[in-house]
């Protein structure tokens, strides 16, 4: 009994040492932010968060840095508007609670703009259009929502394109992958028999990843223009003018379309 | 009869004692606690409590489904490997060994991306299906341990007076040394259950819809991070909790005519 009582003791010593521990970390990093703020005088730099598992958009290349369309236009609307882009890949699952949380300055993941985000975020002008679109297998003769009741289908978790699946009534199932490329790979392997995804994205993994396996069925009809945008926290205004302004900057001097071209876009 | 020796096997949740009746003790205070939060939560904010838990319902079945069958296979599995781990014959003791071997070696993680991603390119499995092999398979081989360490804590002169006494080796090990030996081993059995059943939060990675992917769904849509995760965390807990408590009372069932 009383070596029970003492390692409880001991116990209980050694987690109030961590938590103070925890807790002064805490303390340290708020003391660091205002330094951090008081030099950013010169070039600011801005952190984006980014789930670079989004090719062409962005992702990791070889070298393991995070590339891809979005980000090339990020590093070009901060070099017009003075401010140094860093990315941060984050998993999209938690993205907009880290945003909330502070973690990161912005988001830029192609982001579409939605109303219930509009509620919790604020967003840039719009970057480009963007639909959702039908992907499934070669040999699949539906061409829209309707003709799949019944099968199985799926969508990144949190996505507009699982929004869409999620209003339709009838499906066998609807599956939510963390990753866009995991629910393609499930419906190369059969598993599920579409995949609702963004265009630009829907595009490369049906013109290059699989070319041989899968295809575009079709757009699925919206009567709202669908854009993507980069997130920032609530108020947050410097963030979002510098961006703003950088945006504008490229689409008004070509810059935009350059970057567009080099990446194959329509 | 002689008392088994004590073996000491997993890192699961812990078992409540059996003989522990008492109004304080730690499962009571927890599992109070947690029914009392999930009512409190569920009549102080209705709106997004009772959409979630609602929400959350099927994702609760599926978790128990993965983990029924998963510890129903892997409890055969352990059997096997248990006997074929103390097996005389050497090439069934190797590939009991090699597969113990192998599968505690991979994480669990990876045993899942591989039997649904690797795998999956040659035999389609569906994904439920395929997490409950993967689940079986790995558990499977911890649960063999925990047999094997059961069957050599049973003393020798236990299966030198069955054999005296005319009982061949088949005879002698299930009738004989595994009713003893089920004793012995129903702890950390237990405590692989419960382990099991934590463990099936992994199988969400697989698109899989149970508890924890239902709330990651809920969240990723509404934003509500602490509500959802609140709750997913005190379902997990309540249910652990009566696992334990189970196994707790099917421990001092199966032990009441041990002298203590």
């Amino acid at each position: 009994m009383k070596r029970l009582f003492k390692s409880i003791v001991i116990a209980a010593a050694m987690s109030a040492l961590a938590l103070s521990v925890v807790g002064c970390g805490k303390k340290e990093e708020k003391a660091a932010e205002p330094a951090a703020n008081a030099t950013a005088a010169a070039p600011k730099t801005i952190i984006f968060a980014s789930d670079a598992t989004y090719p062409p958009m962005q992702y990791t290349n070889d070298q393991k840095e995070i590339v891809g369309f979005e980000v090339d236009v990020i590093k070009a609307a901060g070099e017009k508007a003075g401010f140094k882009a860093e990315f941060k890949n984050v998993a999209w699952d938690g993205i907009f609670a880290g945003l909330s949380a502070g973690k990161y300055d912005a988001i830029s993941s192609s982001v579409s703009i939605t109303d219930e985000r509009k509620a919790t975020m604020d967003f840039s002008d719009p970057i480009m259009a963007i639909e959702q679109t039908l992907v499934v297998a070669k040999d699949e003769k539906a061409t829209d929502l309707a003709g799949l009741k019944g099968k199985s289908v799926g969508a990144q978790i949190g996505t507009t394109s699982y929004l869409v699946l999620k209003d339709v009534k009838g499906f066998k199932a609807i599956k939510t992958y963390d990753e866009v490329g995991l629910a393609m790979e499930d419906l190369v392997k059969g598993s599920i028999q579409a995949v609702v995804a963004d265009s630009p994205v829907a595009v490369e993994y049906t013109a290059h990843k699989y070319a041989d396996k899968i295809k575009i069925a079709g757009v699925v009809k919206s009567d709202k223009v669908e854009n993507i945008g980069i997130a920032v926290k609530k108020g947050n205004k410097d963030v979002l003018d510098l961006v703003n302004k950088g945006l504008a900057a490229i689409k008004a001097d070509g810059t935009f379309d350059k970057i567009k071209a080099a990446h194959n876009m329509k | 009869m002689t008392e088994s020796r004590k073996i000491d096997v997993g890192e699961g949740a812990a078992i409540p004692n059996r003989n522990d009746w008492g109004l304080f003790n730690a499962w009571v205070i927890s599992i109070v606690g947690a029914i009392t939060a999930i009512i409190y939560l569920l009549i102080s904010r209705p709106d997004p409590y009772q959409r979630l838990l609602v929400y959350l319902g099927d994702g609760i079945v599926i978790t128990f489904k993965v983990t029924i069958v998963s510890i129903i296979c892997a409890c055969g599995i352990g059997l096997i490997t248990g006997l074929g781990r103390v097996s005389k014959n050497k090439a069934i003791n190797l590939v009991a060994s090699t597969y113990v071997e192998i599968i505690r070696g991979i994480p669990l993680l990876v045993q899942l991306f591989y039997i649904y991603y690797a795998l999956g390119r040659f035999l389609n499995v569906p994904d439920l299906t395929a997490a409950i092999i993967a689940m079986s398979v790995c558990y499977g081989a911890y649960m063999g341990e925990v047999f094997r360490a059961g069957i050599t804590a049973i003393d020798k002169g236990q299966t030198e007076a069955a054999r005296s006494l005319g009982l061949n080796g088949r005879q002698t090990m299930f009738m004989v040394i595994l009713p003893q030996a089920w004793r012995t081993i129903l702890p950390p059995v237990g405590n692989e259950f419960i382990a099991l059943l934590k463990d099936t939060s992994l199988v969400s990675i697989l698109a899989v819809a149970d508890l924890l992917r239902r709330g990651r769904e809920f969240s990723s849509e509404t934003f509500l991070y602490f509500e959802t995760y609140t709750m997913v965390a005190l379902v997990y807990l309540v249910i652990t909790l009566i696992l334990s408590k189970g196994v707790s009372i099917m421990e001092a069932r199966l032990s009441h005519y041990v002298r203590r």
